[in-house]
C-alpha cells in the first residue's frame, strides 16, 4: 500500500524534475539577456531590465502562474497547464538569476580587468574571457540556491492542473483519506531531490572551487 | 605589596593545538610598575603567550599565577593541575585589562557605551555615575569630544584608544596590549603609543606584544624575546638591545633597522 | 478581452477586507517566526547536543520542503491528528512555523558572523555569559543581520499568496473569486498581480528607509 503510494508521486516527480529542469535552464539564459540589459549602455535597455526584474521578483508565483493560465487563453492563445506552468516558472527564475549574475558581474574586482586592459585585451575579449568566466564561477553557489529554490516553488504548479508530486499527493490525500502519509511522502520526495541537487552542486562548486575567483 | 613584587608569574606554561605546539617550558616573571615588552618573529608565539595570560588561551600545562592567584589552573595535590571555576577565573581576571590588535569595540554602542558598559554590569554603577566615569576616562585618553561617537565614524587610532579607556575604566592592576598598533595605518600608531607612553608613566603594569621595536626600546624596561615558543633571552631593555649577543635577535632587529626603526633607548 | 471598471468598483469593499487579511496573515505570521526563529536559533547554540540535533532537523525539513506542502499536511492532516484548524489558524501557524526556519539560519549566520574578539573583549571586562548574549551578542547580531531579516519579511508579503490555496480569504482568493463568479480571470489576476508588486515594491522601499537609517551603526 505504502508503496504503491511512493511509486505514484513518483511520476510526479519526474514531472517536478522535467519542469523545473527547463524553467532554470532556460531561464538562466533568459537571466543572460535581462542582466545584459541591466548593465547595458543604453539608458532605455537598463530602465526595461529594471522594470522586469521589479514586476516578476515583485509578483508572487502562484499569481504569475494563474495570471499567465488566464491571460493567454484571453489573448487567444490555448496553451495546455504544463506549457503555462513552464513559462511561469521560467519568467520568474529569469529575474531572480539576472539579479544574481548582475551580482557576479559587479564583483569582478576591478584590478583583474584593468590588467586585462594593460596587457591590451580589447573590450570584447575582457568581456568573454575575464569578466564572464569569472562571474559566472562567482554565481555558481546562487544557481544551485535558486534550483533548489525553484524545485520548492514548482509546487505551485498543481494550482494550474499540472499532475506533479504536490498534485499526485492531493490526488492521493483525496481518494484514499491519508492526507498525512500522501504529503508526508509528498514532502520526503522534494527533500530527497533538493538533497541531490545541493549535493551534487557543492561537489561542482568544489572542482570550480580550484580557481576560485 | 612592593613595588617590585611579582605581577604575573610563568611556571612551566605551554600550549599546544592539538598536535601543533606553540609555546613550550615558559618560566617569566612580570613585576609591578614595569613596562614588559615580548618581542619576537611571527609565528613565535607571542601573542599566543599574552592570551594564556588572560586565559583567553588556555595553557595546557604548567601554572601562570596573576597577583599571587593561579590562573585558570591550580596545582592539584597530585602534582598535576585542576581546572578552577570560571568564577574563580573571572575573579582573577579582574586584575587585567586588554586590549586588542582589532580593538573589538562594539559596534552598536557609542565610545561613552563601550567604556560605561562594564562599569554598569559588573561594577554595578548606576548610569549616570558611570557614564561621568567612562567620560572621564575618555578624557584621559583625550577623547571626550568624541564620546557620542559610534566605532565607525571614528579613525582606527581613535577606537585604539576608546578600547584603552574601556580597559582603564575597570582599573586593573595590569593592562595586556596585544599588537596594539599593528591593525593602523603608520601616522596613527602615534596617537595609541603616545597613550601608552603616559600610562608608563603614571607607573602602570603593561605586558605589550609589538613589533614597535621603537616604542619597546624607549619605553620598555623589561625585554622579553621568543622564537619558535620558547623564550631566547630576556634581560633588561639596556642589555638586550645595545649588545644584542644571540645571533637570532641581532638578526630579528637588523631586520626593523633596515626599515628605518630607531633604537634610541631610554635616558 | 472586455474589461469593466464598475466591477472593480463594486467588488472594492471585498477587495479591502482581503488585503486586510494579507496584510494579517504576514506581519501575524512574519513576527512569530521571527520570535520563533531567534528562539530556535539561541537553543541550537546555547541548548546542548540534543536541542542542536531536533532543531537542525526542524530547520532542515522547513526549508527543504515546499510550503504548500506543509500547509497542506498542516489543513488537511491535522484533523487525523487531532488539530482540526480553521484555514486562517492553519495559515498563521504555517507561516509561522514555515518562516521561523528561515530566520533561525538568519540569526544563525548573524551569530557565526559576529567576531570573536567582541566576545573577548566582554570576557575581559568581566561579562557574564547571559550579560555577554545580552547585551553583546543579540544586538549585534540583530544590526548585522537586519537586511537579511528585512529581505526575509518583503519575500514573505508574497508567501502569503499561497494560504488562498487552503482557503485563507486573503487577497488572492477574494479576488480570484471575483475573477471567477464574473467570468473575468484575466482581469482579475493582472489586477492581483498589480496589487502585489505594488506592495512587495512598497515594503521594499519600507526596508531601505530603515536600512538607510540604520546606517550610523555599520559595522566596522
Amino acid at each position: 500500500m505504502l508503496w504503491t503510494h511512493i511509486i505514484l508521486l513518483g511520476q510526479g516527480a519526474i514531472m517536478t524534475v522535467a519542469i523545473s529542469a527547463v524553467a532554470i535552464t532556460v531561464g538562466f539564459a533568459l537571466g543572460v539577456l535581462v542582466c545584459a540589459a541591466r548593465l547595458s549602455p543604453v539608458a532605455g535597455l537598463r530602465g526595461l531590465g529594471a522594470a522586469y526584474v521589479s514586476f516578476f521578483r515583485g509578483v508572487p508565483l502562484l499569481v504569475m502562474l494563474l495570471l499567465i493560465y488566464h491571460l493567454l487563453p484571453a489573448i487567444g492563445i490555448d496553451v495546455p497547464g504544463v506549457v503555462a506552468a513552464i513559462i511561469g516558472l521560467t519568467l520568474s527564475t529569469a529575474a531572480y538569476q539576472a539579479e544574481n549574475l548582475r551580482g557576479g558581474f559587479l564583483n569582478v574586482g576591478t584590478g583583474l580587468v584593468e590588467a586585462a586592459r594593460m596587457v591590451g585585451l580589447n573590450a570584447r575579449q575582457i568581456l568573454l574571457r575575464i569578466r564572464l568566466p569569472i562571474a559566472l564561477r562567482l554565481v555558481f553557489p546562487a544557481v544551485v540556491n535558486e534550483a533548489i529554490m525553484l524545485l520548492k516553488a514548482s509546487s505551485l504548479v498543481s494550482v494550474v492542473g499540472v499532475a506533479d508530486i504536490t498534485r499526485d499527493a492531493q490526488n492521493l490525500a483525496s481518494s484514499t483519506y491519508r492526507p498525512i502519509e500522501a504529503f508526508t511522502i509528498a514532502g520526503a520526495y522534494y527533500l530527497l531531490l533538493n538533497i541531490v541537487l545541493s549535493g551534487g552542486g557543492s561537489s561542482l562548486s568544489r572542482m570550480l572551487g580550484r580557481h576560485r575567483a | 605589596m612592593s613595588e617590585h613584587a611579582a605581577a604575573i608569574t610563568l611556571e612551566g606554561v605551554g600550549k599546544s593545538f592539538g598536535d601543533n605546539r606553540v609555546l613550550t617550558g615558559i618560566d617569566l616573571t612580570i613585576r609591578h610598575g614595569e613596562v614588559t615588552c615580548l618581542l619576537g618573529p611571527s609565528g613565535s608565539g607571542k601573542s599566543t603567550l599574552l592570551r594564556c595570560l588572560a586565559f583567553l588561551e588556555e595553557h595546557t600545562e604548567g601554572i601562570i599565577r596573576i597577583a599571587g592567584e593561579p590562573m585558570g589552573f591550580a596545582p592539584a595535590a597530585d602534582g598535576g593541575r585542576k581546572r578552577l571555576p570560571d568564577a574563580a577565573i573571572g575573579r582573577v581576571r579582574r586584575n587585567l585589562g586588554m586590549v586588542f590588535q582589532q580593538f573589538n569595540l562594539w559596534p552598536h554602542m557609542t565610545a561613552l557605551g563601550n567604556v560605561a558598559e562594564a562599569l554598569r554590569l559588573v561594577r554595578r554603577m548606576d548610569r549616570a555615575t558611570a557614564e561621568a566615569r567612562a567620560l572621564a576616562q575618555l578624557e584621559h585618553v583625550g577623547l571626550a569630544h568624541r564620546a557620542g561617537h559610534y566605532p565607525s565614524e571614528l579613525s582606527g587610532g581613535q577606537q585604539q584608544r576608546v578600547a584603552i579607556a574601556r580597559a582603564l575604566a575597570m582599573e586593573p592592576k595590569i593592562v595586556l596590549f596585544d599588537e596594539p598598533t599593528s591593525s593602523l595605518d603608520p601616522e596613527l600608531t602615534g596617537e595609541v603609543l603616545s597613550v601608552m607612553r603616559g600610562l608608563a608613566q603614571e607607573g602602570m603594569t603593561m605586558v605589550v606584544v609589538t613589533h614597535e621595536i621603537g616604542f619597546a626600546a624607549q619605553v620598555g624596561e623589561h625585554i622579553v624575546f621568543l622564537d619558535q615558543g620558547r623564550i631566547l633571552l630576556e634581560g633588561r631593555a639596556a642589555e638586550v638591545f645595545q649588545a644584542p649577543r644571540h645571533p637570532r635577535l641581532a638578526q630579528f632587529l637588523q631586520t626593523y633597522v633596515d626599515r628605518g626603526a630607531s633604537l634610541v633607548l631610554q635616558e | 478581452m472586455n474589461f469593466d471598471p464598475a466591477l472593480i468598483l463594486a467588488s472594492l469593499p471585498d477587495v479591502a477586507t482581503g488585503m486586510a487579511i494579507t496584510i494579517l496573515m504576514w506581519l501575524g505570521g512574519s513576527f512569530m517566526g521571527l520570535a520563533l526563529g531567534l528562539a530556535v536559533s539561541i537553543a541550537r547554540r546555547w541548548g546542548g547536543r540534543w536541542a542542536r540535533l531536533v532543531l537542525d532537523a526542524y530547520v532542515g525539513l522547513m526549508r527543504g520542503t515546499p510550503f504548500l506542502v506543509q500547509l497542506f499536511l498542516l489543513y488537511y492532516g491535522g484533523p487525523y491528528a487531532g488539530l482540526d484548524l480553521e484555514p486562517v489558524q492553519a495559515g498563521l501557524l504555517g507561516l509561522t512555523l514555515y518562516s521561523a526556519a528561515y530566520f533561525a539560519e538568519i540569526f544563525r549566520g548573524g551569530f557565526e558572523a559576529i567576531p570573536r574578539g567582541h566576545v573577548e573583549a566582554a570576557v575581559c571586562v568581566g561579562l557574564t555569559q547571559a550579560q555577554i548574549i545580552r547585551r553583546i551578542l543579540l544586538p549585534e547580531m540583530t544590526l548585522l543581520v537586519l537586511p537579511s531579516l528585512i529581505n526575509m519579511f518583503t519575500l514573505l508579503v508574497k508567501e502569503t499568496a499561497v494560504l488562498s490555496i487552503i482557503t485563507v480569504p486573503e487577497l488572492t482568493m477574494v479576488i480570484t473569486a471575483i475573477g471567477s463568479a464574473n467570468f473575468a480571470f484575466a482581469e482579475a489576476t493582472f489586477l492581483l498581480a498589480v496589487s502585489y508588486w505594488a506592495i512587495v515594491e512598497i515594503t521594499g522601499l519600507i526596508g531601505r528607509f530603515i536600512e538607510g537609517r540604520l546606517g550610523r551603526y555599520r559595522l566596522v
